[in-house]
Order: C-alpha cells, then structure tokens, then sequence
C-alpha cells in the first residue's frame, strides 16, 4: 500500500494550474486528498504530477450572489458546516454533511472533490443533482457552466474535461418554496450509504406541484426518479408501488454493502419517510 | 516463618501498598497516548531493506512459470526470490498435532510451491532499498498460471464432484471429533419438547491496530538471529524460527516491543514472516516486512466460519435432558502452524451446553479444507459459536415451554454448589458461580422493567427485545492445550525480580504486552506482595534474552499464569529481603515488615529502607556477616496442574432495537457480569470484558470476509469490512463475582475473551426476541440489515 511514485507540485494560482494539467495529461488534481490518496496507495492509478490546488484562496470562498450561494471548490466539508450564511440559507447541507465520513475526513475532504469525484454513493453530487446546481468548470479556454443535471455520466465519469479544473458550484437558494428532505440509511454512522434520498416538494394549499427524487447508493451515478415522482402527484405513498415504480425509473446496482433488491427496498421506504415529512 | 504473617492478605484495602484489586493508573498507556510507543515499523537498522510479496491473485491454480527478470531491473531492488530460494535456508512444516486424533493437513512451505491455494497466499518475494520500490517491481514479476477449480463452500467440500485440494489426501477432510456422553437420541425420546436450530457463522478476522509485522537481522558472524516481531508467544517463535531455518535456538533472539492488538492473530506461524528470516539469512542483512491492510485481510488468519446444527430436549418442568450439536466448519488450505485449525471446532465440541446440567450430550465437528485464507483461533476460539447455538436452544425450549427465559436458567445452571464437575462434553469444571452472576445480572438489567419497555414500544410499533445469556471461558490451559500434542508452546511462565542497588525493584516476565496492561498488572502484584510503591517496580517483558522462558500472552493466561509466577517471586523475594533486614536490623524475622520502600520493624522502632539495605549488599557486603544468603533476585515460575483449563463464567444480556423498514439493529444496552477470580485491576477487566464485547458485536453485526464465487475475497479493506465503530457502540454496563480460582495463590482466572465469546449469542438471542411478535427468527452471523428483512419477508 505506498503509492507508485509521483511528482507534487503546489499549484500558485488558478491559472498555474490549468496550465500544468493542460501540459501533462497524467497529471492529476489533489484537492483534500481523501479518495485520491487511498487510491493511490491501492495503487489503482499511476498518475504523474499531483497538482496540489490547496493554497489558491479563491477557492476557499462561500460567497451569496444574488439568488445564489456559490461554494469555492476547495471549501472544506467541515468549513460548510461551520459557516452561517450556508446555515441560514441552505441549512440541509449541515445535516447531510453530517453524514459525510468522519470529522477528520470532513476537515480535509473538499466540495469541489466531491463533486468533481462523483463517486455514486456520495452525498453531495446528488443533492447537486436534485437542485440543479451550476458546476462551474476553467481550462485554458475559460470558464464554462454545466449543469449538475448533465454533468454526472456514469460510474466516475463527470463532464470534466482533462484539462479543466472544477472552480466552484453555484446553489440557487431560493427553492421557490421548496421543501427539501435528506436521509439515508447506513449500517454505522458516517459510511456512505446502502441507499440515500434528497428530494424536494413544492406545494399549493398543501396540494403537492412538484416532487424531486434523487437517489444515492443506488446505481452508477446520482439517480432521478421521474416516474415515482409523477405517480406521487397523483398517489398517496403506497410502499409497493414506490418499490416496483422505482425499479422502472433506477437500475439498482449491488455492490458490496447491499444486494440490488435491498437498494430498492430501503429507496422506497425513504420515499415513505419524505412523504410523511414533508407533507 | 509464619507464612500468614508473612504473606498479606490479598487485596486488603487497608494495608499500604495493597495494589492488588486496585484500579491503578497504567503508566504505559500514557507513554502510547503520546505516540510513544516502540513497534516493530518503529525499528531502523543499518542496511535494512524491505519486502513486498507477490501474492496470488487466484484461488486455486498451477504455477507454471514465475519470471522475475523484469523486476529484478528496477534500480532499488536486491533480488526477488521465489521457494527454489528460500526452501534452501527454511524448512516446510505441517499444522498437525498429535493429541486430538488424526489431523490431515499436508506441508506447507513458506512460499508457494507448484500450486497456489488461496488469494493472498504469498509466491514471490521482491527484496528492494524501499517498500515503495519493492512494491513496485512486485508488479513486474510475471507469474504465469493455469486455473484449477476453487473448493470454497464448506458444504460441498465432502462432495464426490468436489476439487480435492490436496491430491494426496484422497478428499478435503481436515479434521473430525465426535463427543457422546449417555444417550441423547433416548434422551429426546422422553423429552416432552424437543427444539432445533442451525446457525450460521461467517467467516471473519481480527483487525488489529497495528498490523503484523517483523524485522530479522541475521548476524553471520555470530550466527545469531534477531527478530523484532509483534507476536504475543516470542519463545515458541524462537523454537520454530530456530528450527525451520536450522539455527541453534539459543542463537536465536525474539524481541516483541509494542504490540498494536493481536487477539490471537499474531500467535500463529505465518509463511510471509517465516521467509522474512529466511531473506535476512540469504543476504545477511536486518530485512523488514510490515503487513499492509490489504495484505492483512486476506492472509492474517480468519475465524468463526461454521455452521452448526443443534437440539435441546427438556421435560415438561423444564429440565433439559439431552443436547446434541453437528458443526461444520472450513479452514482454508491447511491447519495452520503450529497450533492447528482443529482448536475451534473442539471448542466448541467441548464448551456447547457446558454451563448447564445435561445428562445426555452428543458433538460432532467437521473440519474441512477450502481454498480461502487459512483459519485459526482467534479471541474467544469457539466460544461465540458454542454459546450462541447453546442460548438460542435454551430461548427456544424456554418459549415453547412458555417458560420464562431467566427462571429456565435456573432450573438447568450448574448449581454453585456443585463444584468439581465436568461439562456436559466431560471436560473438569471448578469454582465458577453461574447462579450468582445470572443474579447480579437480572437486578442490574431489571428484567420487569425491560419487559414494561419491550410492550410499550410494541404498542408503538417499536420492535423491542432483550436476552440473558450465559457461559463459561477457557483461560488459563495446562500443557493439556498443545504442549501434549507436540507443540513448542510453552504451559509454564516464568518471573525473575530483583531489587537493585537504587532500591527499584525489576521484574521480567515471560508473559507479553499488546495494549492489555500486563505491565501494570505485574507492577501490581510485584508492589503488593513485597510491600513497595507501585512507582518502584519496573517490568521487562517480550524479549527472550532478558526474560525467563514461558509461552506468552494469549488463551486469556497472562495475569493467572504469570501473574501466579510474579506472586511466587515476589515473596521469594521479601523473604530474602526479610532475613538479610533481620541480620542488619538484629531482629526476629517476625518482627519485620516491608511497607513503602522501608523494612520496618512491626513494634516501632527505626527501620532501613530497601535502597539502603540494597547498598549494604552490593557495594559493602563486607559489612555482613559472612556466610550470609544475600540474593536479592528471586525467580519463580506457574504453570496450571491437574486440570486443563481454569475456566471462568459469566451472564451477559443485552437490549435491542430492530428497524423493521431497514433491518438496522440498534443494541441500546449491555450489560455483563463476569467472574474472573481475583481482580488484579478491576478497571482493566472491565475494560477487557468491554473491548471484548464490542469485538463480539463486530462478528454479531457487522464482520465478514466476504468471498465471490470465483474465491476473491472482494471487502479486504476498511471501507467494506465492517469493524464496529464508537458511535454505534452501546453503553456496556459491568459488574463483577469473584470466586477465586483454587489453583493459585493469586485465584486469578483469565477475563481477556468473555465479552468476545458471550456478545453473539446475546444479540442474536435479543434480536429474535424482538421479532417474536413477528412470528420470524434470524439465524445467520453477522446479522446484516438484509437477512433482517429476509427474514421479515420483506426483500
Ligand atoms: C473513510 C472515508 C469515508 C468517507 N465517507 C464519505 C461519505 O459518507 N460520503 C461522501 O460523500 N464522501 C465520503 N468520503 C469522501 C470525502 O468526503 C471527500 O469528499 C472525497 O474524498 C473527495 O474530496 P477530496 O477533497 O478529498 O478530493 P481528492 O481525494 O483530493 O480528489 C478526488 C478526485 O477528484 C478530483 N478533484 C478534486 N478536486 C477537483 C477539482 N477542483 N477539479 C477537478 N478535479 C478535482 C481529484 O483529481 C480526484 O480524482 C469519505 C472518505 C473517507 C476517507
């Protein structure tokens, strides 16, 4: 478990970044280096230069512009959860942050890793997902805008260009009315979960307009689940429905933690939980 | 000398120095807390260099070639070696031992030869500068393999389609027992109910802190071998060291430092450490292998894959009046070295039903071979299987009797009175207490209340339950364990203490320290015994140069083996001291007294303290009369006679919470009352029956090597094996009866492994009591989340 040797390089600023990734196409981005180091020492890739982006301050920043909360992509886990304006405007994040990992983790773990990550069974991808969050990617061409509903496309794989850096994610705040909801069900606290749900109801005279299912833990990327939700609208919660509706709208994948047909079942009874929560 | 002047009371509070009983500080643990601790990766030696084994990534194959050319290139690295090498300077060995009847496990050698087994087994080794460049050349070696078939179930191990793993030995049966004591099948003729279970058991293993490691330094020119090794028998390593790499044992020097956990995983002869010496032999030069997680998953030993089958029958007025159990279990490839892979399964032949009175019992073990990492004994070796099937037959028989749980106990425990007797499997019993503990128990649990609780939250649709258990522990063996069956293990341990010319008093051990606190308890018992503060005493311990010969800590042994030995030595000791004082003082003997560093003299009067009496010894022994015996060092050693094991017993129970949308087992509770004889320090039993107790809910809920079907183990790593962790963890409540062991001074028994071997069949005892209402029950270890709602009928 030591990893095969690489280079480091402390990246000054943004631009000394791109320019480093845009040169060496096995170079690699080292944000809060909880997932990348662990692999690493797995030896389950070789890159060649670790380009540290932990000292450009300019990704430390939580900033509100406008209808926004724009999250720096180096904004540490624990940062998140300590900060006020996050608290106040987005309180959610603080208690599905505090189910991510460890303490220890959170310190070093970054937004922008996560996200960039995408790892299927995180949390923070997915509730990108469920607000459709603004990822905002630079390379050498610029600064680009992908929607978080098109940027995760399969197991590990985001719209992240090789030579692009994730520079932060913009949350809409204002969820226009919005009721969001966070749980997930984990065999010991802080393990990424057998499954887990973000979703958010909108509702006129306590009629549901709108419900918004994603899904983690549950397959190759951060899962939607259309067709649940439109049942919802017209349907009370009913458990075997929600379990055989979902099985159309998600392939669940097993892996080591849960068969497929635990992933469904626990996804239908989140879906119950939310129900009752929110309405 | 009036030996009971002499010899102060046990643990009596009002004495000075009476440490023995006391919840001393350990001073070690602030020395680890600091990170100062010495362990083995801690080590640096001049021209040291470092392994990285190639593995095999099959479960069962024929090696057909192995090249190393292309590794041996990378700048960095010495040489690679593969068994042509190392089978010049260490010899292959064979786990069999000769007192359990017929054991076939065929030789082993320390790399893979021909044929590898399982996935992990070790069949290259890179020596390199660093582990890095080790590790990257291992890459290179290309190993070239044809698939055999992969015998992994252990139910279909005896099949006659089945892969025989080892050509010689016609089938895949390792080992089989059979215990009958009177005549169960009419034993359940005349029960009035008869009830079966079969339980399932994963395979797991134990996960200690620090992983395995060792550093050997061959010095040619004294022909002496030293190894650093964090294992927890150094004399039984040097002899197979000595023995396998053909050096003169008394040439070879073990040396245990710090040792980061080893419950019973580091007791065992592994073939990456055996070729570690080996290597530093070739290249005389200090060579170091450290284990890393990935590797310790799939090559420290497992344990506790088994699947047993039991029956109880009882008479209409609760009374068992036969049990009877068939367990089956899977080894791996081969008997580990040199203790076996039979020692679980006959535990659990031996200690099933062994807290009640059953006048018919019949076992049967089957122990068979498999190609996944090799099993051995682990914390509480068959105990969790033994209690868990015992206990859940026990609910059973007391449900359908419509008994209440508690009050069948009591009619079926081994009375307290009854001692000596013999479990239900023959093996002789002695000084234990079930009726008291399962007492305390209950007042601390109070059982009406549970109940109340168990209703209300039913009524709420919370699904509640809650257990009573009890059993009995192995500690402290007699050479009845291995030593009989061919072993180098030794049953003896050995103290050595002095008081040196400052006035401190050291004391050496045979006996190991791996985070347990063997160290204060020796510092304890040395304190009290001679009269002196606890700061006065130092210990020495792990290094077979410097410390009496003994067999280490292990089998829950080292405070009512060596502690007995550290006992005798002390009062050897102060007896020594004793009449050298009463030469310089001119007094009776009898009128002497240790107490605080001084010798006082029982009437008042001035006294000398032990530094001064120790300066007249060494520096002006002329000052004495001649012919004086002036020895201020004592040695003295224990090993247990007559009977093969102290066994200890205890009553544990716990409360559950089962989420019937999610199968989440929540414990909210648990609560044990133990027996350990003599308490040395009761802070550090109970932290042993605690530390104990989450080990056996980590194989109760979450713990499991988990294999697929081509035989990877695919969760070898800390992200997808489960250990349970502090936050799940239920407040463990403990309280203690003290019946003393007969066989010692100390009546110290052994506490290290209850709290391992009772959780299970706790939790799976309250988990079914809470799905009672349910009309279901759960049979299979560890109790996940999905054979919850399996078994609810619910995926
Ligand atoms: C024991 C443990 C438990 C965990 N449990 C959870 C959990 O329950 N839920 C959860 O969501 N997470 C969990 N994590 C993950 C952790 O929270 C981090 O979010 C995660 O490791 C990624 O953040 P990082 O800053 O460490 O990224 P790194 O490890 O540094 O990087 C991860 C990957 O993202 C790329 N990357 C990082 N930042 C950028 C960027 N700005 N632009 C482009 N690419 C980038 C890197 O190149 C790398 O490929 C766990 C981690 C550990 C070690």
């Amino acid at each position: 478990m030591k990893s095969p040797a690489f280079s480091y390089y402390q990246a000054k600023d943004l631009a000394d970044a791109i320019n480093i990734k845009k040169s060496d196409d096995d170079s690699i981005i080292l944000a809060g280096g909880q997932s990348l180091l662990p692999a690493l020492n797995m030896r389950l890739s070789s890159p060649s230069v670790l380009i540290d982006i932990g000292s450009i301050n300019e990704l430390k920043k939580i900033k509100v512009e406008g209808s926004y909360l724009i999250m720096g992509a180096m904004c540490s886990h624990s940062q998140i959860m300590n900060n006020k304006e996050v608290n106040e405007k987005l309180p959610i994040l603080n208690k599905l942050l505090a189910q991510v990992a460890h303490p220890a983790i959170r310190n070093k773990g970054t937004h922008g890793g996560s996200i960039a990550y995408g790892d299927p069974a995180a949390e923070l991808p997915a509730f990108a997902v469920l607000v459709n969050a603004e990822i905002i990617l630079s390379g050498p061409n610029g600064e680009r805008t992908v929607s978080a509903k098109e940027f995760y496309k399969g197991l590990f794989e985001t719209a992240i260009n090789s030579d692009e850096i994730l520079t932060s994610v913009k949350y809409p705040i204002n969820q226009n009315g919005m009721k969001l909801f966070f749980d997930e069900v984990t065999r010991r606290h802080g393990d990424y979960a057998m499954a887990g749900l973000v979703g958010s109801i909108k509702q006129n005279n306590k009629i549901n307009e709108e419900i918004n299912l994603v899904f983690f833990g549950t397959g190759d990327r951060p899962n939607e689940a259309p067709k649940t939700c439109e049942y919802l609208l017209k349907n009370e919660y009913n458990y075997s429905d929600i379990k055989d509706i979902l099985k159309n709208d998600i392939d669940f994948a097993s892996d080591v933690s849960s068969s497929s047909d635990m992933k469904a079942h626990l996804s239908a009874i989140l879906v119950g939980r939310m129900m009752k929560e929110l309405n | 000398m009036d030996d009971l002047n002499q010899n102060p009371k046990l643990g009596s509070a009002d004495r000075p120095n009476s440490y023995i009983g006391r919840s001393v500080p350990r001073e070690r643990a602030k020395k680890l807390l600091e990170g100062k601790g010495k362990y083995v990766d801690d080590i640096l030696l001049p021209r040291m260099v470092h392994l990285s084994y190639v593995r095999s990534p099959l479960a069962h194959a024929k090696i057909k070639s192995i090249n190393t050319e292309n590794a041996k290139n990378i700048p960095g690295v010495l040489d690679v070696f593969t068994i042509d090498d190392i089978e010049k300077v260490c010899s292959p060995w064979q786990g069999v031992l000769g007192h359990l009847g017929e054991m076939r496990s065929p030789t082993q050698y320390p790399l893979a030869k021909d044929v590898v087994r399982w996935q992990g087994e070790p069949v290259a080794v890179v020596v390199a500068n660093k582990r890095a460049v080790a590790e990257d050349a291992s890459e290179l070696v290309e190993i070239d393999y044809e698939d055999l078939d992969a015998q992994l179930d252990m139910e279909t191990a005896m099949d006659k389609s089945t892969k025989v793993i080892h050509d010689d030995l016609g089938n895949n049966l390792f080992w089989t027992r059979t215990v009958n004591q009177g005549d169960v099948s009419e034993a359940f003729k005349q029960s009035h109910i008869v009830e079966e279970v079969t339980l399932d058991f994963a395979r797991h293993t134990g996960v200690t802190l620090e992983t395995r490691a060792i550093v050997a330094d061959w010095d040619s020119s004294e022909e002496r071998m030293t190894v650093y090794h964090n294992g927890q028998a150094p004399h039984m390593m040097q002899s197979i060291i000595a023995k396998h790499l053909n050096i003169t044992e008394g040439l070879v020097r073990i040396i245990s430092c710090d040792v980061g956990g080893s419950f019973g995983i580091k007791v065992h002869v592994y073939p990456d450490e055996m070729v570690t010496v080996a290597v530093s032999k070739l290249l005389k030069r200090p060579v170091k292998f450290v284990a890393d997680r990935l590797e310790s998953y799939s090559t420290d030993i497992h344990s506790r894959c088994h699947k047993i089958s039991g029956k109880i029958g009882v008479d209409d007025k609760g009374k068992i009046l036969g049990f009877e159990i068939d367990d089956l279990s899977g080894i791996g490839p081969f008997s580990v070295y040199p203790r076996t892979s039979a020692i679980e399964t006959n535990q659990v032949l031996n200690l099933s039903a062994a807290s009640y009175v059953v006048p018919n019992y019949k076992a049967k073990g089957t122990v068979v071979f498999q190609n996944k990492t090799p099993m051995c004994q682990y914390r509480a070796v068959g105990h969790p299987i033994a209690v868990a099937i015992t206990e859940a037959l026990v609910d059973k028989a007391a449900n359908a009797l419509g008994m209440d749980r508690y009050k069948f106990r009591k009619i079926n425990l081994i009375p307290d009175n009854s001692y000596p007797t013999k479990t239900p499997s023959g093996v002789p019993l002695e000084d234990l207490s079930h009726e008291a503990c399962i007492e305390k128990l209950k007042k601390m649990m109070n059982i009406s209340e549970l109940e109340k609780y168990k209703k209300e939250s039913l009524a709420k649709g919370k699904y509640k339950g809650f257990s009573i258990i009890n059993m009995v522990e192995v500690t402290n063996p007699s050479p009845a364990f291995y030593g009989v069956g061919g072993a180098p293990i030794s049953s003896q341990d050995g103290a050595s203490i002095r008081l040196e010319g400052s006035g401190a008093v050291h004391i050496s051990t045979s006996i190991t320290e791996q985070g347990q606190g063997t160290e204060a308890v020796m510092q304890q018992i040395a304190a009290d015994q001679l009269g002196v503060k606890i700061d006065t005493v130092r210990v020495t311990h792990g290094d077979t140069d410097a410390t009496p010969y003994g067999g280490g800590t292990w089998a829950s042994r080292g405070a009512g083996i060596g502690g007995e030995a550290v006992l005798k030595a002390s009062r050897k000791l102060k007896e020594n001291i004793l009449n050298i004082a009463s030469v310089i003082m001119q007094s009776e003997v009898n009128n002497l007294d240790v107490q605080n560093d001084q010798v006082i003299r029982k009437d008042g009067g001035e006294g000398i303290s032990l530094k001064d009496l120790a300066q007249i010894v060494y520096y002006r022994g002329h000052e004495l009369p001649p012919g004086t015996n002036a020895e201020l060092i004592a040695t003295a050693s224990f090993s247990i006679e007559g009977i093969p094991f102290v066994f200890t017993n205890s009553a544990m129970g716990c409360l559950v919470d089962v989420d019937v949308d999610t199968g989440l087992t929540k414990i909210e509770k648990f609560w044990a009352v133990e027996d350990c004889g003599t308490q040395i320090n009761p802070k550090l039993v109970e932290e042993q029956i605690r530390g104990g107790v989450v080990q056996g809910i980590g194989g109760a809920l979450y713990e499991e090597c988990i294999y697929d079907e081509m035989g990877n183990l695919t969760n070898g790593n800390m992200a997808d094996y489960l250990v349970p962790m502090a936050y799940e963890m239920p407040d463990i409540i403990v309280d203690h009866v003290t019946t003393n062991s007969g066989r010692s001074i100390l009546g110290a028994k052994g506490a290290g492994e209850a709290g391992t071997g009772g959780a299970p069949g706790a939790i799976m005892n309250a988990i079914n009591d809470a799905l009672i209402p349910l009309n279901t029950e759960v049979t299979s270890q560890p109790i996940t989340p999905e054979k919850v709602l399996k078994a609810l009928g619910k995926i």
